[in-house]
């Protein structure tokens, strides 16, 4: 598994590598010393498994998750910082603490592997969940259950369960590396996921309007009505 | 009584008042009424007509009198003030009621006369009616002084409980208030850091992890031992900032480079203990360590006309994340300026510079 460290401090930087000798499947691709070299490095060497520090120059541990397009698996490591991470809501961030125990290192590794054999492949270039950061809060937001991808100038509004986080992406750029059967071009500004298609029904201005579950009314314009009809088989 | 009470706390205790009120004059009056109609044959009507006014008379002059004492916080007072105040307290309304109970038909109930008269028919005695006024007024004045006894011994009580309990609160905020200040002054970041650094070394190389360790243990036993309010020379404090700083810059390794420049007369200089130690801290919590490239850390201190000038400079990213520049240690080290110093000491954050941040520090080099 190809995987990266990024922290400051040089002596961290060599202490984790030094423990990740027991772990030969383990493969270090590179590391980074701060938030751009971090993004950058990312998504050049695509590694699958970050060791991510949260306070970094330039920004946090954080900042590079919501920089990043692909997010890989993620093991927080911090000294001190243990309250931010466990403020996830989500159990697909593991933290270790500085100086590192060998057997919590086992144990995140383990984790990790498990997810990876779980997973179902895919193909590459399509997106399965991203990272929102809203204010204080951040999620892994998984791509299916997402109702509707609406663009705000250079922003993406999820709607996502009760939940509406604003991503700091183009709609256009991130439209390439959706799932073409689930998500579907209803105009201009919004995409829909098909699958939340409550009922369709036909405008008083002759278009076609879809009611998401738990979502608005979306107007699919007359462009794409007439792909709309055949991917709904209407 | 206590105003600090909950209002909880204060219907509750104003409920038990009236009880005990109602209770405590209803029976005495109740024990009279029996007591006239069966020893005196005094008509039951009368009886009770007679002693329930003097019964409510008693009680509303009583409630009167708490409110009087709590207007003049007669709780505050010493024994002997209180006891003469109960006293005289004790009489003045003893004396309308007494007045009062002569005229009505009951007062043979506290009329000794007829007593005297049965068990000893020889002695002939007749009191004179200013007697027997003087008589019925020492009755109720001392029946109000067992009211007032009653009731500072209730309120003493409970200030007794409250004082306690106040005590335990006290005592576990000040424990509260130490942990936070040894927790700011240990700086946990700092500490966590230097131990995985310490690890790292062990392996690296095992001269400069002992080297390390000792460093780390000078720092803490600075840190943790020295009183708020001692006073120390500059150059002993350079000399643990010196110790950090090394530490620091293991860690931090090439991005971290210091310039320390002290001239002789400036190092003897008393100086409040880690409060140099505090501003090097905040120079690499805020400025070096939010830059990828780091940054160098300038000390500098002079003496001019009698003050010192000590400055910590240091790079800073151009819109600091979070405004905690002016943060916890900062506040602190300017409270224990002005406790020791007064108005003739100072300490300025200047960020007039986009990318520099200089704490200025100025003490009278003869306090």
């Amino acid at each position: 598994m190809k995987a990266m460290i990024i922290d400051d401090e040089p002596p961290a930087r060599r202490e984790l590598r030094r423990l990740l000798t027991g772990f030969p499947w383990v493969e270090i691709v590179g590391e980074a010393g701060n938030v751009d070299q971090a993004v950058e490095m990312v998504e050049t060497l695509t590694p699958e498994l970050l060791f991510l520090d949260i306070q970094m120059p330039g920004g946090s541990g954080f900042d590079v998750l919501t920089r990043l397009e692909d997010v890989p698996q993620v093991i927080f490591t911090t000294a001190h910082d243990e309250h931010a991470v466990r403020a996830f809501k989500v159990d697909a961030l593991d933290y270790l603490l500085k100086p590192i125990e060998t057997a919590r290192l086992a144990e995140a590794l383990g984790r990790v592997r498990s997810t990876q054999a779980a997973r179902t492949p895919r193909p590459d270039a399509i997106l399965e969940k991203i990272f929102v950061r809203d204010g204080d809060r951040c999620w892994f937001v998984p791509l299916r259950e997402v109702r509707l991808l609406s663009s705000e100038g250079n922003y993406i509004r999820l709607s996502w369960g009760e939940s509406h986080p604003l991503l700091g992406r183009a709609l256009a750029a991130l439209e390439q590396r959706l799932d073409p059967n689930r998500f579907f071009r209803a105009n201009r500004r919004q995409i829909i996921n098909l699958e939340f298609i409550e009922s369709v029904d036909l405008g008083v201005n002759g278009r076609l309007h879809a009611q998401l579950r738990g979502g608005p009314e979306v107007e699919i314009s007359r462009r794409q009505a007439r792909l709309f009809k055949t991917k709904m088989s209407i | 009584m206590n105003e600090s009470q909950s209002p909880i706390a204060q219907s509750k205790s104003q409920q038990l008042y009236w009880m005990y009120q109602i209770v405590g004059w209803g029976a005495f009056t109740l024990a009279r009424i029996a007591g006239a109609i069966t020893a005196f044959r005094i008509p039951w009507f009368k009886a009770t007509l007679e002693l329930g006014i003097l019964g409510v008379t008693g009680l509303v002059l009583s409630h009167g009198l708490r409110a009087y004492i709590r207007r003049h916080h007669w709780n505050d007072l010493s024994i002997p003030q209180l006891t003469k105040r109960i006293i005289v307290a004790g009489l003045v309304l003893g004396t309308p009621l007494g007045i009062l109970t002569q005229l009505t038909a009951v007062a043979a109930l506290q009329d000794l006369g007829p007593l005297l008269r049965e068990y000893a028919p020889g002695l002939d005695v007749h009191f004179s009616v200013p007697i027997q006024f003087a008589h019925q007024i020492v009755n109720w004045a001392l029946l109000f002084m067992l009211w007032l006894a009653i009731y500072f011994t209730a309120i003493g009580l409970r200030e007794y409980r409250s004082a306690r309990l106040t005590q335990s609160e006290l005592a576990r905020a000040l424990q509260l208030a130490e942990l936070r200040l040894l927790k700011s002054q240990l700086n946990p970041h700092f500490l966590f850091n230097a131990l995985n650094t310490v690890r790292s070394l062990i392996a690296d190389n095992p001269a400069r992890a002992q080297d390390a360790v000792t460093r780390l243990a000078k720092t803490l036993r600075y840190t943790l031992t020295s009183p708020q309010d001692e006073l120390v020379t500059l150059s002993q404090e350079l000399g643990i900032v010196a110790d950090y700083l090394e530490l620091e810059s293991m860690r931090f390794e090439d991005r971290l480079r210091i310039e320390l420049h002290v001239p002789d007369d400036a190092a003897g200089v008393q100086i409040p203990v880690m409060l140099l130690q505090t501003l090097v801290e905040n120079a690499i919590k805020h400025g070096i360590a939010q830059l990828p490239s780091g940054g160098l850390l300038r000390v500098s201190a002079t003496v001019q006309s009698e003050m010192l000038m000590l400055d910590v400079e240091n790079p800073r990213p151009p819109a600091p994340a979070r405004r905690s520049q002016e943060g916890v240690g900062l506040q602190n080290a300017r409270d224990r300026l002005r406790l020791l110093f007064g108005e003739r000491a100072s300490l300025e954050l200047d960020l007039s510079r986009p990318s520099v941040a200089t704490a200025r520090l100025r003490i009278p080099v003869n306090p």
